[in-house]
């Protein structure tokens, strides 16, 4: 279509012409070229108008039909406000729910890096132990990729920390990530104020630049936003730092859905956990998350095939640490860290059972939109007969449908308004950086009007064609009398609600299929006893502790809580089983073991003091406890688990055997049983228990154990009583029953399985509403016949039958279809489900029986009203 | 003022559309073109008002009856010709067969024939 300007000068250039052909005519035929001139113009007539009236054929008539659709489409709305309310309030449940959990994948894994420019270039370097587990990449392994790899751009670490900013009395504890200089470059992030690491600050010098950049969110609330910030001094961890600079508002830092307060060099890494400069210096320490930016022009493919060559390289060269290791890159939606990894399937099986819910919507509206056009055939038929073309009803139809349309989608924004932040209630990070609220963005704003638009097509467009393509001769005769309702339009709709119900049945065998493998999950024995046990995790690295001030400070606390009333037992540990972060694994080797040749010998671990296995009731099989005694002064001890057992010591005595790690021999002196580390859903493992006192790793922090007889909310007030009491500085996180920790780790499956639930019961209450209204519908349609046949003898009962049979049929269909689905479907989900069978006959049943118990009530009340119908005033029925 | 053209596209819309079209069947003109083909041809009986032709010609190529492109015309100057379309020829046909039955009927009743 050509612009308006253009067609402008078009037709003034057309008249133009016409007048200078004109004259130019009477020049030749011997007029003075003036008067030649004066007399065409004279003759065309007043040009503005000619064009104004040229104008009105090309231009805007179809703008002003638009209006005049809109008008009456609101209008035809507006008289049966009942009617629109059921259509807008479906739309608008269907698009709600597809908006929210848009917006949930928007902020978690389509947007993971707000603030940074291009981020769909930056991906996620990790490093992979022999076995294909990712694991975290040591400072020398990243040193390495970083110097050699020349297909990305820049890389940088990037490891989230809890941090103490505060004087000696009171610290506040904040999350920042540890990164390195050139974090902002692979970012691309500029500075909002000040300045970002430059200079020294970028080179591998340890402990030898503290400063920190802020968040814009932390420069606000601490500093009123002003510029002499910068240049200013905050303590962290006990040590001062200068903040040089502030970073932009849009920018939270490089972990999807989770906001940090500052960013200080990785290079500091060992003054903020205390450890001195070790742990940049070993390739063994992997602590590492590396994120970088591809260089321009290259893909994903091509830089990991070099940095698995190098890595291959890497591999022979450092062969005493990092022999079978590899490294891969990863696009950041898929990265192991932060929330999505536990999010991306949940909210894909979501986004999928939500889909489900808006096509029942579609079936719904389209079903409603239907019978009414079939009640306003009259209508359509009076202005087709008066000379309406048959597109202009399916315009007029279709703006009707987009009003709807709009109306839903607006409602259904407010529901996600409401709604988005629903997310971070179901999460169940309670030690972690802020969460970001998803928000109603411009993407999430242009995918609800997609949306609309295709339900707005799917759900309207058959209704209107339909409509025009009826014959306006059949429709004038049969508008009359409904006596049979148009064969089509009822094929239609029985079409539209069997397909609901088959999509009801889908979503309800999935929600019942999560449900199940949740209960049965939350229902595994995890080897340890969590009830009446308070936790809370310790960081001494923040309060800047070493090894023998930590130790003291647990024994301390220790003494303290074993006074406390109803307090039975107290322990430590650097891990808390069954934790969303994995714990920290060691290369070991086994004294008459010789493992194969890609066996992974790297073991998983925790640090416990004596009493742990006790505590949580985990049956001690042989030897003994660690005790007191095993500290640094003593020889290396160790406990291991009935699987490492069998796997490594499958004969002879297991006590006094001897185990290499850490650059030491162990000795084992006790054996415990299996107990559930990562998940509940693990297959056991070979773990072992090495002593606290001999093994510290302040960079984890340590977990307090605390069983009590009596209240665990008086065993955490006592916890968080006593630690203030010994020493205020240590920060302290986590305070929780142990209960509520664990639970934590079912948290896919919980959000999944209660949120699926929710749809499906959207899903089937409107499935419901959809089979009534069909119902209802026919009865009102076959009331002349009904009453033909109760006057030549039908009884109540036949005529009941009639009609609860055609609604069982739909139902019946429905559910046959549906449960084929199901069964199909399912098996995408089948890595999800535990120890549930995507086919589980009694899920399918219930389903099934759930679902004709529904069809029965829907279609039992039109029934009875079809029953009641007087034969007399049924036949004069209209 | 505005008024009096568009009734006038009224009075005159079957006729005129029939005269562009016919016009355009002996081969594309522009619009003063077809002005004076159509004066000459009725032996300046008919004047064509520019403030219908226009506007006429439009529709007609809104309709698809009709397509519109800039060529050099025969005295060496840029104006916008019009053709006649598939779609227009057909319609041409049958606004002709249209035209005779009405001139037929009218004539009938004019003179009527005694039986």
């Amino acid at each position: 279509m050509k612009r308006k300007e253009t067609r402008e000068e078009e037709l003034h250039e057309e008249i133009r012409n016409h007048l200078e052909m004109a004259a130019q005519e009477r020049v030749e035929r011997g007029a003075v070229a003036d008067d030649a001139a004066y007399l065409a113009r004279r003759e065309f007539g007043n040009v503005e108008l000619v064009k104004e009236v040229t104008r009105d054929i090309r231009g805007w008539r179809w703008l002003e039909d638009f209006a005049q659709d809109v008008l009456y489409g609101l209008r035809m709305l507006r008289r049966d406000i009942a009617f629109t309310a059921v259509l807008v309030l479906t739309l608008a449940i269907g698009l709600g729910a597809n908006t929210t959990i848009f917006s949930w994948i928007r902020a978690v894994l389509l947007n993971p890096l707000p603030g940074a420019a291009e981020p769909e270039r930056v991906v996620e370097l990790e490093s992979l132990a022999p076995s294909g587990e990712w694991v975290p990449t040591s400072y020398l392994d990243f040193h390495d990729f970083r110097d050699h790899i020349k297909l990305l751009e820049s890389m940088s670490v990037a490891q989230p920390m809890a941090l103490a900013v505060g004087d000696d009395v009171h610290v506040e504890r904040v999350w920042g990530e540890v990164v390195s200089g050139n974090f902002f470059d692979v970012l691309h992030v500029q500075p909002e104020l000040g300045r970002f690491f430059t200079g020294e600050e970028r080179n591998d010098a340890q402990n030898a630049h503290p400063v920190v950049v802020l968040s814009h969110a932390y420069w606000h609330s601490r500093y009123g936003s002003s510029p002499q910030a910068i240049g200013a001094t905050v303590r962290i961890n006990r040590t001062p730092y200068t903040i040089i600079g502030v970073a932009p508002e849009t920018f939270h830092g490089s972990m999807a859905g989770l906001s940090f307060d500052l960013w200080a060099p990785a290079t500091m890494y060992g003054q903020l956990t205390a450890t001195g400069t070790w742990m940049l210096r070993d390739r063994k320490a992997r602590m590492f998350r590396v994120l970088a930016r591809l260089a321009p022009g290259v893909n994903i493919e091509q830089a990991r095939a070099e940095v698995l060559s190098l890595t291959a390289f890497m591999s022979k060269a450092n062969a005493d640490t990092s022999e079978g290791m590899s490294a891969t890159l990863l696009p950041i939606w898929k990265s192991h860290y932060g929330i999505q990894s536990g999010l991306l399937a949940p909210l894909s099986i979501l986004m999928g059972a939500s889909g489900v819910v808006l096509l029942i919507v579609c079936a719904n509206v389209a079903n409603l939109l239907l019978a009414r056009t079939a009640d306003r055939r009259k209508e359509f038929s009076i202005r087709m007969a008066l000379g309406a073309a048959p597109m202009r009803l399916v315009r007029q139809l279709s703006t009707e449908v987009l009003l709807i349309a709009a109306a839903g989608s607006l409602a259904g924004l407010v529901i996600t308004a409401w709604l988005s932040g629903a997310l971070w209630w179901l999460l169940p990070l309670r030690d972690a950086p802020k969460l970001l609220a998803a928000s109603i963005d411009g993407g999430v704003l242009l995918f609800t009007a997609g949306l609309a638009l295709a339900v707005a097509a799917l759900a309207g467009l058959a209704p209107a064609l339909h409509a025009a393509r009826e014959n306006v001769n059949d429709m004038l005769k049969e508008g009359g009398r409904s006596g049979s309702a148009g064969l089509r339009s009822n094929r239609l709709r029985a079409l539209l609600v069997t397909s609901e119900m088959a999509l009801a049945v889908v979503a309800l065998i999935g929600a019942g299929l999560f449900l199940k493998s949740f209960y049965i999950a939350k229902g595994i024995h995890p080897g340890f006893d969590p009830n009446q046990v308070a936790l809370a995790k310790f960081n001494f690295s923040a309060a800047g502790f070493d090894a023998q001030q930590a130790d003291a400070f647990c024994r301390h606390l220790r003494e303290q809580l074993e006074r406390q009333p109803g307090v039975t037992a107290v322990s430590y540990a650097d891990y808390v089983p069954l934790s969303l972060v994995a714990g920290s694994w060691e290369d070991l080797q086994v004294e008459g073991y010789v493992p194969g040749r890609s066996e992974n010998m790297k073991i998983y671990r925790n640090l416990v003091a004596p009493g742990f296995f006790t505590l949580l009731k985990i049956p001690l099989l042989e030897g003994r406890d660690l005790t007191m005694q095993d500290d640094a002064s003593h020889p290396k001890v160790m406990i291991v688990t009935r699987e490492f057992m069998r796997r490594f010591v499958p004969s002879g005595s297991v006590l006094g055997r001897k185990v290499h790690g850490w650059g030491e021999w162990f000795t084992i002196v006790g054996v415990v049983d299996d107990v559930k580390i990562n998940r509940l859903t693990e297959k056991a493992a070979p773990y072992f228990y090495a002593p606290v006192r001999q093994i510290y790793r302040p960079e984890m922090g340590l977990a307090f154990y605390v069983r009590t007889s009596g209240s665990v909310n008086e065993a955490l007030a006592a916890l968080r009583r006593e630690a203030q009491a010994v020493d205020g500085t240590v920060p302290i996180s986590d305070l929780t029953s142990m209960n509520d920790y664990v639970g934590v780790s079912l948290f896919a499956q919980k959000i999944a399985s209660s949120l699926l639930s929710v749809l499906a019961g959207i899903a089937f209450l409107l499935a419901s509403i959809g089979l009534y209204g069909v119902m209802a519908y026919s009865v009102a349609q076959r009331t002349n016949e009904i009453g033909i046949r109760m006057s030549l003898g039908a009884q109540r009962r036949d005529v009941l039958q009639l009609i609860a049979k055609q609604g069982l049929a739909f139902a019946l269909a429905g559910t046959v279809v549906g449960a084929i689905g199901a069964l199909i479907l399912a098996r995408l989900v089948t890595a999800f489900l535990v120890t549930v069978s995507p086919a589980d006959p009694l899920i399918y049943a219930a389903a099934a029986t759930f679902t004709m118990a529904l069809a029965l009530a829907a279609t039992a009340i039109p029934a009875r009203r079809a029953t009641r119908v007087d034969p007399m005033v049924a036949l004069r029925y209209e | 003022m505005k008024e009096r053209y568009q009734n006038r596209i009224e009075l005159l819309q079957g006729t005129l559309d029939l005269l562009i079209l016919q016009t355009l069947q002996w081969g594309p003109q522009h619009g003063y073109g077809i002005s004076v083909a159509i004066r000459n041809r009725s032996g300046e009986i008919l004047q064509v008002d520019t403030g219908s032709l226009y506007p006429a010609l439009h529709r007609l190529e809104k309709q698809k009856w009709i397509a519109s492109e800039w060529k050099i015309s025969e005295n060496k100057q840029r104006a916008k010709f019009y053709r006649l379309t598939a779609a227009g020829k057909k319609q041409l046909t049958s606004e002709r067969s249209r035209w005779a039955q009405l001139s037929d009927a009218i004539s009938g009743i004019l003179n009527p024939k005694k039986i």
